[in-house]
């Protein structure tokens, strides 16, 4: 129902619940050889409403990631066009309302996971007093109080991930942008923190962007699933999750959880 | 059960280093033997080690003043001291450098070639050119040094800085943060590692650099005092001395930058790494 594709456009105001609006966005860019130009993604609409937890599922080349650059303002579309809270992504970038949590931690492995955790604090120079407190309360979040001292190397995959999740919060920002945070992580430690991801955000009233391959990971977390399909990117459908919340593990036992998994299985194309 | 202790023994990198030097002292002393056998004044060639650790302690004077120990420490205070200025004027203009190339790549595409082409200049050749322009051992000493370490420290903070992550440098830039912030909190100390390679491997060859401009001039300094001992101006062993003093020293320099690297990051320290307090609250 959010979804506007195909349909023409009736309304243009962003003051009714919408966090991000995103309306005929094509992003061409050349392929690894540089010869030939490839269609990343092409006419994409998309409406997310504040405060909704968002998937983006597909195959790789489904430019689920470069959508997700692009509203982060980390790629440029090529045409089309992104609005974030009424302004264009660079502006909110420019005021430091997103946080982005990669694949990899991206951690400063000269830092500790509190002062990585600090790091973009510094940069919005909140004073050292509130820093140290918002520190403690993120780690806390993510149950890492005990480990704020350790340096990168010296915790595992999910911890690392875990002061990546708590260093793009600690700066409250408006929309968490995630992708793929969790793929390289073993299945128990993953849906340990799928739990987890959805018990931070019920607290922390976020906008989240959650860009997977994995479909139940997708179903689990979201109110809403993209899907994309490849050759070109395109979104091929928007899947709403019904499933009550607060949501635990045991729901991924359900019947209607396995339907709604095979209806967004069903909806690729071309694959 | 035994043996595999035994495998973990050797296989300690203590035990390796113990073996180098056991190795290197056999080695030594067949070849001393063997030269005792043939040439008349074998110590002009390869003296036996006890005969050199003899020296050290030789109350003989080897000139009207001075035992050769005495000779050559006074003599290394002045090759060592403008060395070290040396390495210091060089580690920073290499970095200084390496950031600007990093900042403008203008910079990187006119510097770098030349940069290559100063390396390749043999240090014999420069040293006297210098020395002509300088009219001054000492400054020569610090100027050639200082070149030989600058390239090294230039090259190596130059590719840490270009080998930071991507994603890395897409956080900052997704946190909006400045040209200098980036440098400060994600670029300069991502490079260190690299920047500290590039010292040890320095610090070593400005010594090398400095003895080696000693002995172009009669002013004293470890290079010149070599070079009078080689011809008989004075005992053997102050030759000989000399050579495991630059040894030890060398080896010395490439630990003090270990060191200096080790304190600096703190990370690098491994498990069970201290923290200050300060670290802690932060």
């Amino acid at each position: 129902m959010q979804l506007t594709r195909k349909l023409p456009e009736t309304n243009t105001g962003v003051s009714d619940g919408v966090e991000i609006k995103i309306e005929n966005m094509s992003v061409r860019f050349p392929d690894k050889s540089g010869r030939e130009m490839v269609d990343a993604l092409t006419n994409v609409n998309l409406e997310i409403k504040q405060g909704e937890f968002i998937s983006l599922v597909g195959p790789s080349g489904c430019g689920k990631t470069t959508l997700l650059r692009a509203i982060a303002d980390l790629q440029q579309p090529s045409s089309g066009k992104i609005t974030v809270r009424g302004q264009t992504p660079r502006e909110v970038r420019l005021q430091k309302k997103f946080g982005i949590v990669f694949q990899n931690p991206v951690l400063y492995d000269w830092r500790t996971a509190r002062r990585n955790v600090c790091m973009p604090m510094e940069l919005m120079g909140i004073p050292r007093p509130q820093r140290t407190a918002t520190v403690t309360e993120m780690l806390d979040m993510v149950n890492l109080l005990g480990s704020g001292h350790k340096y990168p190397q010296q915790m595992s995959g999910g911890m690392q991930q875990r002061v990546g999740i708590a260093r793009a919060l600690a700066i409250k920002p408006e929309i968490l942008l995630m992708d793929e945070p969790f793929s390289a992580l073993d299945e128990f430690t993953k849906e340990k923190l799928n739990e987890e991801l959805l018990s931070i955000w019920s607290m922390a009233q976020k906008t989240i962007v959650f860009v997977t391959h994995n479909i139940s990971e997708a179903v689990f977390l979201s109110d809403r699933v993209v899907v994309l399909s490849p050759h070109p990117g395109r979104v091929s459908a928007v899947v709403d999750i019904t499933l009550p919340r607060p949501r635990h593990l045991a729901v991924k036992d359900t019947p209607a959880f396995g339907e709604l998994v095979a209806k967004v299985r069903n909806s690729f194309e071309g694959v | 059960m035994k043996g595999i202790n035994f495998k973990k023994f050797f296989a300690s990198p203590r035990w390796v280093t113990v073996a180098w030097v056991v190795g290197l002292i056999v080695v030594w002393e067949i070849g001393a033997t063997v030269v005792a056998g043939v040439k008349r004044t074998p110590e002009n060639v390869l003296p036996h080690l006890y005969q050199i650790i003899g020296s050290v302690f030789s109350t003989q004077k080897a000139n009207s003043t001075q035992t050769a120990i005495q000779i050559v420490l006074a003599n290394a205070w002045v090759t060592l001291a403008r060395a070290g200025i040396g390495f210091v004027i060089g580690a920073f203009a290499g970095f200084v450098l390496a950031l600007l190339m990093s900042l403008f790549s203008a910079v990187e595409k006119m510097i770098f070639p030349y940069l290559m082409i100063i390396q390749m200049i043999p240090i014999l050749g420069m040293a006297p050119i210098v020395l002509a322009i300088t009219k001054d051992i000492d400054k020569s000493r610090i100027v050639i040094a200082a070149i030989l370490t600058f390239y090294p420290v230039a090259t190596n903070t130059l590719s840490g800085f270009k080998s930071v992550e991507r994603e890395k440098r897409e956080l900052m830039y997704s946190y909006a943060a400045n040209r200098y912030e980036v440098y400060r909190k994600l670029l300069i100390p991502s490079s260190l590692p690299y920047l500290f390679t590039g010292l040890k491997i320095a610090a070593p060859m400005a010594i090398t650099a400095s003895i080696l401009v000693d002995t172009l001039q009669g002013g004293g300094g470890l290079g010149c005092m070599m070079s009078q001992s080689l011809k008989h101006a004075m005992t053997i062993y102050v030759f000989w001395q000399i050579v495991f003093l630059s040894a030890i020293i060398g080896i010395l320099s490439y630990q003090l930058m270990a060191w200096l690297e080790k304190l600096v990051s703190p990370n690098q320290r491994g498990e069970g790494a201290a923290t200050t307090a300060k670290e802690q609250m932060q």
